[in-house]
């Protein structure tokens, strides 16, 4: 009986101590989707590195800024992760603090923040990528206007710019890749003749969709495309337009009153070293800091002429304008059947 | 041998009434907590932020929000889709449901039980799982529209699960179980031998069918009826990864101005309410008509 006691105190003791351990080594980032700019690999080797538990968060930029807006109270989580124009808007909403993370001299002038409320971590370019095997024998379209070619009817996805940050990179960004104005007519000119050709607007992310087959044309970041064809092997090519592209950073911030902040801040230290850099590097997506690749890594990137006409957009200016441009995109490509 | 009951006085009568009333009351009573805790009180934040404009927070008490709902083409809309999708669905499953809930408490046959378990399965996933289970039966690549492929040349059917017959399929996948276990526990009560009767005067099957087993089950279907299409008007997981172009559903759009910004709580609310409303309106109405039916025959 009374061993029988001590063992419940000591398994009580143990499971409570385990919790608190374990409370400790864990930093929540909202947006950290596995398959996008490969979270899954990056946070596994922070994991394997320090123990520090990084979940997965399902969460796209604007739905990530809406939780925390609502969490503004009593905040969940210690840092986000957005397409560059939502986090500059969740930063201008008060939503993060001032963090300067290690190494933050490195990051380009017009990549951060300058009390450091956000600092871009990589940068990717808006791409279309293929699954050739799944095109049947239909050419590969090299530019945004062949996308407008009724062949692809029914096989283009692009993510919902409402919920998704380079869904929202791309519709508000094409405008300006087509030399379009700033009421963004041309743009969205574009997008209702694309209609005609989109199977959904997908609100979760589909990459494993396109590896299968199921999605023959996404339009999404570069990087993810690379990472399909290099590293999960899958029949993916990565086309960038010949009208040029969107240039996007991709962009963090700490949360204000993040419960882990301490963590957090390592964690954010550690995401601009050259090894973590290098990681991303490695998963295609543009580190922000130059590190040194192999040549055999760099070959596998697009040339650097495929970027030439790349569009960098202003993200004071996308920012002030984003929530505008989705109600737009609702009310003229989404709405009516 | 025989003893007599004691003699009825009117203080025992009473509190036998009397307890009779306390005791069922107390049993309820962790039940009325949970609905104040969990209904009444959530109800009632809703409301109030349906009357009140999210932009100006202080501000007065107004029914902008439920007219917005009422003008605005794509929320109108997303009412009137959900209740089309919702009545499609709940008519379907409870017409196919007849035929296996019948079987079920009619006959006895070997593996009852586990087609019983197996049905129950669809019931247990999440929409988002079912859309995904659509995704990989109807998508562009589906398993049917490839089997169709390889017998008749051309990939027949594929891509339905990203348009309105691929929505309703995958309803009436989580509903049809649904909608059986309900008519089946109703069936279980209809007695036998009334149809047993009614064959012994030579009526044939059909006869029997129509003339004694469907006016004593109607109000059964129109339960079930009910319970499917509640059930439907409240659920959009299966939606959110089959992203129907151009089609939304009023839940989905409640969770669109929660999650999207800029949201708009007092828009959400307006609509959680307009969406509760007519389901108990439904649900109620059904049920009372259910009632009359069944008393006219009993």
């Amino acid at each position: 009986m009374k061993t029988n006691r001590i063992m419940v105190l000591a398994v009580a003791l143990l499971a409570i101590t385990v919790s608190l351990v374990f409370a400790e080594q864990i930093v929540i980032q909202y947006d950290c989707i596995p398959n996008y700019a490969n979270w899954g690999g990056v946070t596994k080797a922070y994991q394997e590195k320090t123990g520090v538990q990084i979940p997965p968060d399902m969460k796209g930029s604007s739905a990530a800024m809406t939780a925390l807006e609502a969490e503004e109270k009593s905040p969940k989580a210690d840092c986000a992760y957005y397409s560059g124009a939502i986090g500059f808007q969740a930063a201008s909403k008060g939503l993060h603090e001032p963090y300067k993370p290690k190494g933050w001299e490195r990051i380009p002038a017009d990549l951060k923040d300058p009390n450091g409320t956000w600092w871009t971590v990589h940068l990717a370019h808006v791409a279309i990528l293929v699954n050739t095997s799944a095109l049947k024998g239909k050419p590969v379209p090299r530019s945004f206007d062949d996308l407008l070619n009724p062949i692809y009817k029914g096989m283009i996805v692009y993510d919902d710019p409402r919920i998704q940050g380079t869904g929202f990179t791309f519709v508000s960004g094409i405008n300006a890749v087509l030399g379009g104005g700033n009421n963004l007519k041309v743009g969205f000119d574009y997008l209702k003749k694309l209609d005609a050709n989109i199977l959904k607007y997908a609100k979760e992310n589909s990459y494993n969709e396109l590896l299968r087959g199921e999605i023959p044309i996404w339009i999404n970041a570069d990087g993810n495309g690379l990472k399909a064809k290099n590293v999960d092997k899958a029949p993916i090519e990565t086309v960038i337009p010949a009208e040029g592209t969107i240039t996007m950073p991709l962009v963090m911030g700490l949360v204000k009153g993040a419960p882990h902040k301490e963590e957090t801040k390592k964690y954010m230290d550690w995401l601009l070293t050259d090894e973590a850099q290098q990681l991303m590097a490695e998963s295609y997506f543009q580190p922000v800091i130059p590190v040194k690749l192999e040549s055999s890594l760099q070959a596998k990137f697009p040339p650097e002429s495929a970027y030439a006409k790349a569009k960098v957009l202003p993200l004071d200016q996308l920012a002030a304008q984003a929530d505008s441009i989705k109600k737009r995109w609702e009310l003229e490509i989404e709405s009516g059947r | 041998m025989f003893t007599p009951n004691p003699p009825i006085t009117a203080s025992s009568l009473n509190s036998f009434r009397e307890r009779r009333q306390l005791a069922p009351l107390l049993l309820c009573l962790p039940l009325l907590l949970l609905l104040l805790v969990l209904l009444v009180w959530p109800l009632a934040h809703l409301f109030q932020q349906s009357l009140l404009l999210t932009n100006v927070p202080a501000g007065r008490i107004t029914l902008r929000n439920y007219l917005e709902v009422a003008a605005v083409p794509r929320y109108r809309h997303a009412l009137f889709w959900s209740l089309e999708l919702s009545f499609a669905v709940a008519s379907a499953s409870t017409l196919i449901c007849l035929a296996p809930a019948w079987l079920f408490t009619r006959y006895q046959f070997r593996g009852k039980l586990i087609i019983r378990g197996i049905l129950s399965l669809p019931m247990t996933f999440a929409g988002m799982i079912v859309g995904f289970l659509m995704v990989i039966l109807l998508g562009r690549t589906g398993f049917i529209p490839q089997i169709l492929e390889r017998m008749t040349g051309s990939p027949l059917l594929s891509g339905v699960s990203y348009q309105f017959p691929g929505l309703i399929l995958a309803y009436l996948y989580f509903e049809i179980p649904r909608a059986t276990l309900t008519l089946e526990s109703a069936l279980s009560k209809l007695d036998s031998r009334l149809e047993q009767a009614a064959r012994s005067l030579g009526a044939n099957r059909w006869q029997v069918f129509r003339l004694v087993v469907l006016p004593a089950i109607w109000p059964a279907l129109i339960s079930t009826f009910a319970v499917t299409f509640s059930v439907s008007l409240g659920s959009f997981g299966v939606l959110l990864v089959l992203s129907i172009r151009r089609f939304t559903l009023l839940p989905l759009e409640i969770f669109t101005q929660y999650i999207v910004p800029p949201t708009d709580q007092g828009i959400a609310a307006a609509m959680s309410l307009t969406l509760l409303t007519v389901a108990f309106v439904t649900g109620y109405g059904l049920r009372r008509v259910a009632r009359r039916i069944g008393v006219t025959h009993a």
